[in-house]
């Protein structure tokens, strides 16, 4: 069954592109990441599914039922975290979870109890003023009042900016114990590696279209790293000739380039050379459109 | 439900200032009355030396001023003055606080229609404007006991009271109106003061100029003190006019929000 099911969405605010004939595809139990640069419409398409804007034209069905038409039925099963949390300062952490338990039919002492539940796992005071959370700690607010109501389908918009490793870490396996539990997750990243350790799919979105839809195994196999290396002498071009190696840049003895293909021939041939530092990065995702989906982005 | 009353409760502590604040400048004024009514004739005198344009201006009746009512009607203006600042503050901020506070992305991506959000809001703010004008009415009554010098209807002094009802309700109209067709609002006083003061300015002015269509212009002119004092009821046709506001103000503000496109808050 999908639960998310997109045709040719398209919003336009005035002349200026959101999105375009997106067309997308979430099924039930899924983590369905969803990848692009800043501006590619990733924003737009999530706030489309949530009746936060109005699409210009297409549709947008969530469990079956159109999102401009059935927002407070579908919006029932749905917990959205927005990239930047903002709440009532006025409010304690407490009251504010409260309050937004309330518009949900679930049992409320159920809802109680997760919410402490979850508060603890976070390390979260209740008891504390909105105003007074640094922003770590209002994003923790945002994943509580996300999940507390246990919705069927979770809509993660850049879910982890301000929140420290350890704190992604839990919120990442607890985003996997829901999906065990059989929560269908909509994940939107810019960051390569958060989509790669989560979801199965991955939707690669830019300019406002989705170019490429692939198995989140099929993009690890493809995976491409940045390297730049510090060499004792002047490197010689021909070494760095190997399959793989593309976007190599020599710079007095810096040596930059992507690579994609097996580690172990890449490291053979880095045995070969006197280093005096080397650095192994993602590549940002203008690389990856631009080195690896140069030919379905042509196409 | 929760909406109505996370706004009530938000708004509980200016509701009690302004309560205050009107009822405090009811006291004050109404108690100088038994000072004016002592002698008349020397007050008469003094206000008479005024050039006619600015008692106009000031609103200023001497054939009622020193009656009760007319005395309660010229403090009214003041009051009304005050009150529709108290409710455009609220039509205002009550609809654009979630955008201006960025919790638009919490409350709309929750299991409500936007026609339920703005419903459950006005209803909130249409109660905190009954609740002031309940406690205004109330204070009129008890500080009139206290200084009226005559025999006086309760009724009329209603009525009357009930004119800054009548023009708040314009004023949170209008209010929630601005708030769904100005994109960010960034300071409620920063519209609300500029709407009614122009309004009220324009009301005097009319009054000062001896134009009396300009009485369709402002709010402040619909309700004339001197005529519900004498035929203790309302203008029929500027209650008609109020309702046209009033309605016209209210859907449209139903039908932009829910058109409205929310746009990321970051």
């Amino acid at each position: 069954m999908n639960v998310i099911e997109t045709t040719k969405l398209t919003k336009y605010y005035g002349k200026s592109r959101g999105i375009v004939d997106v067309d997308m595809t979430v099924t039930e139990g899924e983590i369905y990441g969803f990848i692009g640069p800043n501006g590619a419409g990733k924003s737009t398409t999530i706030r489309t599914l949530l009746g936060l804007i109005h699409p210009t034209s297409g549709s947008a069905t969530i469990f079956g039922k159109d999102v401009t038409t059935s927002g407070p039925a579908i919006r029932e099963e749905v917990g959205y975290l927005p990239s930047e949390v903002f709440y009532y300062d006025d409010m304690r952490v407490i009251d504010l979870l409260r309050y937004s338990a309330s518009f949900y039919k679930k049992d409320r002492k159920a809802i109680e109890q997760r919410i402490k539940h979850l508060a603890e796992l976070f390390d979260l005071d209740l008891k504390k003023k909105i105003d007074d959370l640094s922003y770590g700690n209002k994003k923790k607010v945002g994943i509580i009042q996300g999940l507390a109501h246990e919705p069927k389908l979770i809509i993660l918009d850049e879910p982890t900016g301000g929140l420290d490793p350890l704190i992604q870490q839990q919120f990442f396996h607890l985003l996997k114990e829901e999906n065990e539990k059989g929560a269908t997750i909509l994940f939107s990243s810019h960051i390569l590696s958060e989509v790669q350790k989560l979801c199965d799919r991955v939707a690669i979105i830019k300019d406002g279209s989705i170019i490429k839809v692939e198995q989140i195994k099929t993009l690890l196999e493809n995976s491409t790293k940045r390297f730049k290396l510090e060499l004792v002498n002047m490197p010689d071009a021909s070494a760095f000739a190997i399959e793989g190696v593309s976007d190599l840049a020599l710079v007095n003895h810096s040596v930059s380039f992507l690579y994609r293909g097996r580690i172990n021939e890449i490291t053979k041939m880095l045995a070969g050379q006197d280093l005096i530092d080397f650095l192994v990065e993602e590549p940002d995702l203008e690389e990856i459109f631009m080195h690896y989906y140069q030919k379905e982005d042509v196409q | 439900m929760n909406v109505f009353l996370r706004e009530l409760n938000a708004y509980r502590k200016s509701t009690v200032i302004w309560c205050a604040s009107l009822s405090a400048i009811l006291l004050i004024f109404m108690s100088l009355y038994p000072a004016f009514t002592n002698d008349v004739t020397a007050a008469k005198q003094v206000l008479e030396q005024f050039p006619e344009t600015l008692r106009t201006a000031l609103n200023i009746s001497l054939s009622s001023f020193f009656t009760i009512y007319g005395f309660y009607g010229y403090l009214l203006s003041f009051a009304i003055l005050a009150g529709s600042i108290q409710a455009m503050n609220i039509g205002t901020g009550i609809i654009s606080k979630e955008v201006s506070g960025k919790t638009a992305d919490f409350l709309l991506s929750k299991p409500m229609t936007r026609a339920q959000v703005v419903s459950a809001k006005l209803a909130a703010a249409l109660t905190i404007i009954v609740i002031t004008n309940v406690v205004f009415a109330g204070v009129s009554y008890l500080v009139a006991l206290m200084v009226a010098t005559e025999k006086f209807a309760a009724g009329t002094l209603f009525l009357l009271a009930s004119t800054m009802f009548l023009v708040q309700l314009i004023f949170l109209a209008l209010g929630a109106l601005f708030a769904v067709l100005i994109p960010k609002i960034k300071s409620v006083i920063a519209v609300s003061m500029p709407t009614v003061f122009t309004l009220y300015i324009i009301g005097t002015l009319g009054d000062v100029l001896g134009n009396d269509k300009v009485r369709y212009l402002s709010p402040f002119k619909f309700f004339d003190t001197t005529y519900i004092i004498k035929n203790v009821s309302l203008e029929g046709k500027f209650l008609a006019i109020e309702a046209a506001i009033v309605v016209v103000a209210v859907a449209a503000s139903y039908i932009i929000y829910i058109k409205k496109d929310v746009r990321a808050s970051a």
